[in-house]
C-alpha cells in the first residue's frame, strides 16, 4: 500500500459518516441489536447498531452486562485483599493486573522490590502478556472463521499457563505478586521449562503467519477497515497495541520510568504500524508476542540471585499520599490511582483501565462500514469485558 | 412420545432413550467472566470435551438442552439468562460454573451481582473454584450424564410442571 | 527519565540536606500557571514522581486545554470523582444488624466528621480529578477541581478530550456529579432502575450490612494451637 492510498483512507475515515453511506437509494432504516450474548462479541458486550441497507450509520456499545463494582469492593477490602481481587479485571492476562496496583503501593510506602523479584515479576508479567495476546491471535482469526487459529491459540496457551501455575499455584489468577516482592522463588527446572514454552509460542507465531497473515480474506476483511487516525486514537485515550497502531510510539515499559520492573535491563524494540486499521492492530500485537518472548528469554539468562522479599512489616499499613502507576498491560495502559488515608485499606482506588478507552472509540470508528466489518472492529480492538465494565 | 406421556415407558427403552439422551448433549454457553476462558478451554484440543459427547456450538438457545452458566451475573444480565433459559426446550439441565455462578463469589458484597445464578435459574449441578479448572467441569459433565441416566423420564413428564420461581 | 534526571551519587553525598528538584515538572507548573493565572487553586509537585494542580471549577475545561495545547497532553487518561467524606461503615467490622446505631445516624456522623483532602486540598466534599499525558516527551499532569456542594456541578472536557465522554458518564452514575455541557449523561454500567451513586461513601454495601466478612476477625485458633497460646499469636501478630 503506497503512502497517498493509506492518505486517502484516512481521508475517508475522517468523513466516515457522510461520505460513505449511501444516500442515492432511499431505503429503510433498521435497528441490529447485537448481543449482549452473542458469539461474536466474546463477553457480554451489547452493539445497538443502526443499519442503512449494510451500512452502518450509528453504532454504539452498551456496557454494564459485566460491571462488578471493583472501585467499591477494594474500598473495605485490606491491602492484601485487592490483590485477589484486582487480578480477575483482565481475566486472560491476570498477572499483570497485580502489578500496576502492587508498584502504587510500593510507591507510597517507599520499599523497593529486590532486583531477583523485580526480574521475576517482568518474566511473569510477560508470560501473561504471552497468554493475553496468543489468544487474540487466535480470535481474531476465529472472528473472520477461521476455527483452526483459535485451536493453535488455546492449545499453546496451555504452556504458558502450565508455567504460570507451577509457579504461583493458580493457572488463571496466580495472585503471586506482594507489597514488596513476590510472595515465592521459583520452582527447580522452572527456568529449562519456560526456554521450551518459549520455542512454542515461536513456533505459534510462525504459525499464525503461515496460516493467517497472508491470506487473501484475512487481508480482505482487515485492510483498510477501522482506520483509527493518531490524533482520533490520543483523544479517546486508546493506549498499547491500538495506538501504537495508529504510528504512536509510546510504550510504558520504555517510556513510563517505571522502576519496579526490569525493562531497562533487556534489549527491545517497540513495534508500529503506520496504517491504523484492522489488520495494523493484529500485525503490531503478533510481533508483541514474539518480542515477549525475547524479553523473557533474556531475562532469564540473567537472573540475579538473591531474596525476593524486602522487608515489609506484616500488616500492611500504606501511608498516607496519592500514588498512580500506569504499566503497560497486554491490553493497553492500566493505572491504579491509589488514594491511601494511611489506613488497613485504601480510601478510594480509581482503576484506569485500557478496554474502556479502547471501546469508548467504537461508535466513532464504526459510523460507515459495513455490517460484518463491526465484528472485524471489535476484534482488533480487543477488549475483556472485565476490563471495561470493572 | 405417547409412551413417555402415558408413563408407561418400558425400562429397557428408558435406559435406551437415556443413553441417547446423555451423550448427545448440546450445550449452550453462557460465558460471562474468567470461568468463560475455562469452559472454552475445555472445548480446545488438551480437554476436548466433545469426546463425552457435548457439543458445544449450538446457534441458538432452541437447539440446546445444556446451559452452561460460566462466571459474575449481574443484576443487568439476569433478564436475559432467564429468557433465554425459557427458549430452551426441555428437557434441559443447567451446570452453574465457577463461583461467582453459585453464590455470587468473591463479589458477594457487590451492589450490582446477582448472588448465584440459581436465583434466577434451576440448576442441576455446582462447579466450584475461581476459575473451575476444565477438568472440573468435565468432572461434572460426567455427573450429569449419570444423573440423567438414572432419571426416569415418566417421572419427570408426571412430576409437577417446573415452575420457575 | 529517571535515571538521567538522578543526581550522581557525589552531588547528594555533598550536600545532603538538598531539597530534590524536578525540572521538567516545575517548567509543566510555570507552563500552566502563565496560561491560567489566578485560577489555578493550589499545586503539588513530588520531585520524580507526579505534578497535581487544583485549579477552580470554572477554570476546568480551560485548563483542560492549555494542558493539551501548551504541555502537548493529547493522551487523555482518565477522569474520575473522589468523595472525601468519611467512610460512615468504616471497613464494615460489626454486622450493623446487631447494633443499635441506624445506618442514618451513621451518616450524618460521617457527614458532620472532619473531612480529609489529598494532595493539592480541596475545599468540597466531592473533587473531579484527571489525568493527561504528553507521549512525545513522556510527561503528565493530574488536574483536580472542586465541585460545588450546591450544584454538583462541573464544565465538561468531552469538547476538548473526546474520551472523557464515557468517563463522565460514568462519574455521573458513580457520584451523581453533573457535567454541563455533556452531550450524554446516560447510566453506562447499572441498570436503569439502579437507585443511588455507588462510589459515594454513603453508599451502603448491604451484604456488608447484614453479614461482615468472616476473615476479618480470626476468632477460631489454628489447629494444635491450645488456648494459653493465643496471646502469643497475637503479640506476633501486632509486631
Amino acid at each position: 500500500m503506497t503512502l497517498t492510498q493509506r492518505d486517502e483512507l484516512r481521508a475517508y475515515a475522517h468523513h466516515a459518516t457522510d461520505a460513505r453511506v449511501n444516500v442515492e437509494l432511499e431505503t429503510e432504516g433498521m435497528t441490529l441489536n447485537i448481543g449482549p450474548q452473542h458469539p461474536a462479541t466474546h463477553g457480554t458486550l451489547r452493539i445497538v447498531a443502526k443499519l442503512d441497507g449494510e451500512q452502518v450509520i450509528a453504532a454504539e456499545p452498551i456496557t454494564g452486562y459485566m460491571h462488578r463494582g471493583y472501585e467499591k469492593l477494594v474500598e473495605v477490602r485490606t491491602w492484601p485483599q485487592i490483590n485477589t481481587l484486582v487480578n480477575r479485571i483482565d481475566w486472560v492476562g491476570s498477572f499483570s493486573n497485580e502489578v500496576p496496583f502492587i508498584l502504587a503501593c510500593e510507591q507510597l510506602m517507599e520499599i523497593e522490590a529486590p532486583p531477583r523479584a523485580r526480574a521475576i515479576r517482568t518474566i511473569l508479567f510477560e508470560l501473561a502478556r504471552i497468554a493475553n495476546l496468543v489468544l487474540f491471535a487466535g480470535d481474531m482469526a476465529l472472528q473472520l472463521g477461521a476455527q483452526t487459529a483459535a485451536m493453535y491459540a488455546f492449545r499453546d496457551r496451555e504452556y504458558v499457563l502450565n508455567l504460570l501455575e507451577s509457579a504461583s499455584g493458580g493457572r488463571f489468577h496466580p495472585n503471586f505478586d506482594r507489597i514488596g516482592g513476590l510472595k515465592d522463588d521459583l520452582p527447580k527446572g522452572w527456568i529449562d521449562d519456560t526456554r521450551a514454552a518459549l520455542v512454542k509460542i515461536r513456533e505459534f507465531c510462525d504459525e499464525m503467519d503461515l496460516l493467517v497473515t497472508g491470506n487473501e480474506i484475512f487481508e480482505a476483511r482487515t485492510r483498510g477497515v477501522g482506520i483509527i487516525p493518531a490524533d482520533v486514537a490520543l483523544s479517546y485515550g486508546l493506549s498499547g497495541a491500538n495506538l501504537r497502531a495508529s504510528g504512536i510510539d509510546w510504550d510504558l515499559r520504555r517510556d513510563g520510568g517505571i522502576s519496579g520492573l526490569a525493562y531497562d535491563d533487556v534489549d527491545w524494540k517497540v513495534w508500529t504500524h503506520p496504517d491504523g486499521d484492522c489488520f495494523a492492530r493484529y500485525w503490531v500485537r503478533l510481533q508483541e508476542i514474539r518480542e515477549a518472548a525475547h524479553i523473557t528469554e533474556q531475562l532469564l539468562d540473567k537472573l540475579p540471585a538473591g531474596p525476593i522479599m524486602a522487608k515489609v512489616p506484616r500488616i500492611v499499613k500504606v501511608p498516607a499520599g496519592e500514588a498512580y502507576v500506569e504499566t503497560e498491560n497486554p491490553l493497553g495502559a492500566m493505572g491504579f490511582y491509589v488514594i491511601s488515608a494511611g489506613d488497613l485499606g485504601p480510601f478510594r482506588v480509581k482503576i484506569r483501565t485500557p478496554s474502556f478507552n479502547n471501546i469508548s472509540v467504537a461508535s466513532w470508528v464504526m459510523r460507515g462500514v459495513y455490517v460484518p466489518d463491526i465484528v472485524t472492529i471489535l476484534a482488533s480492538l480487543y477488549f475483556i469485558l472485565g476490563d471495561i465494565d470493572r | 412420545m405417547g409412551l413417555v406421556e402415558s408413563g408407561k415407558v418400558p425400562k429397557p427403552l428408558t435406559s435406551l432413550l437415556s443413553t441417547s439422551r446423555k451423550f448427545s448433549l448440546w450445550m449452550y454457553q453462557w460465558g460471562l467472566a474468567c470461568c468463560a476462558i475455562e469452559m472454552a478451554a475445555a472445548f480446545m484440543p488438551r480437554y476436548d470435551v466433545m469426546r463425552l459427547g457435548v457439543i458445544p456450538l449450538p446457534a441458538s438457545p432452541r437447539q440446546s438442552d445444556l446451559l452452561c452458566v460460566s462466571g459474575t451475573l449481574t443484576d443487568k444480565m439476569a433478564p436475559p439468562l432467564r429468557r433465554l433459559y425459557e427458549q430452551m426446550p426441555d428437557p434441559k439441565y443447567v451446570i452453574s460454573m465457577g463461583s461467582c455462578a453459585n453464590c455470587g463469589g468473591p463479589y458477594w458484597d457487590s451492589y450490582s451481582v446477582t448472588k448465584g445464578c440459581d436465583q434466577i435459574v434451576p440448576v442441576d449441578i455446582y462447579v466450584p473454584g475461581c476459575p473451575p479448572r476444565p477438568e472440573t467441569l468435565l468432572e461434572a459433565i460426567v455427573l450429569l450424564q449419570e444423573m440423567i441416566q438414572n432419571e426416569d423420564m415418566g417421572e419427570r413428564w408426571r412430576g409437577d410442571p417446573i415452575v420457575l420461581r | 527519565m529517571s535515571s538521567a534526571d538522578a543526581p550522581a551519587p557525589e552531588a547528594t553525598a555533598v550536600e545532603p540536606e538538598a531539597e530534590p528538584t524536578d525540572d521538567i515538572r516545575s517548567g509543566l507548573l510555570a507552563t500552566l500557571e502563565l496560561e491560567l493565572g489566578e485560577a489555578i487553586v493550589e499545586s503539588h509537585l513530588k520531585p520524580g514522581i507526579g505534578l497535581w494542580v487544583r485549579v477552580t471549577t470554572e477554570a476546568w475545561n480551560d485548563a483542560a486545554v492549555a494542558a493539551r495545547d501548551k504541555l502537548g497532553c493529547t493522551f487523555f487518561d482518565f477522569l474520575s470523582g473522589i468523595d472525601w467524606m468519611p467512610s460512615p461503615f468504616g471497613r464494615y467490622e460489626v454486622a450493623d444488624i446487631d447494633t443499635e446505631v441506624s445506618l442514618a445516624e451513621k451518616v450524618a456522623a460521617a457527614r458532620a466528621a472532619d473531612r480529609i483532602s489529598g494532595y493539592a486540598g480541596g475545599d468540597t466534599r466531592f473533587q473531579v480529578f484527571a489525568r493527561v499525558v504528553n507521549v512525545t516527551a513522556h510527561h503528565d499532569v493530574v488536574l483536580k477541581c472542586d465541585v460545588p456542594e450546591d450544584t454538583l456541578t462541573v464544565p465538561t472536557w468531552s469538547r476538548t478530550y473526546a474520551g472523557s465522554n464515557w468517563h463522565e458518564r460514568e462519574a455521573c452514575e458513580m457520584f451523581g456529579i453533573r457535567f454541563d455541557g455533556h452531550p450524554d449523561l446516560r447510566k453506562l454500567y447499572l441498570p436503569g432502575e439502579f437507585e443511588g451513586h455507588p462510589l459515594r461513601k454513603d453508599f451502603p454495601l448491604l451484604s456488608r450490612v447484614v453479614k461482615p466478612w468472616p476473615g476479618i476477625v480470626d476468632v477460631e485458633p489454628m489447629p494444635g494451637e491450645v488456648a494459653a497460646d493465643g496471646d502469643a499469636a497475637e503479640e506476633e501478630v501486632d509486631g
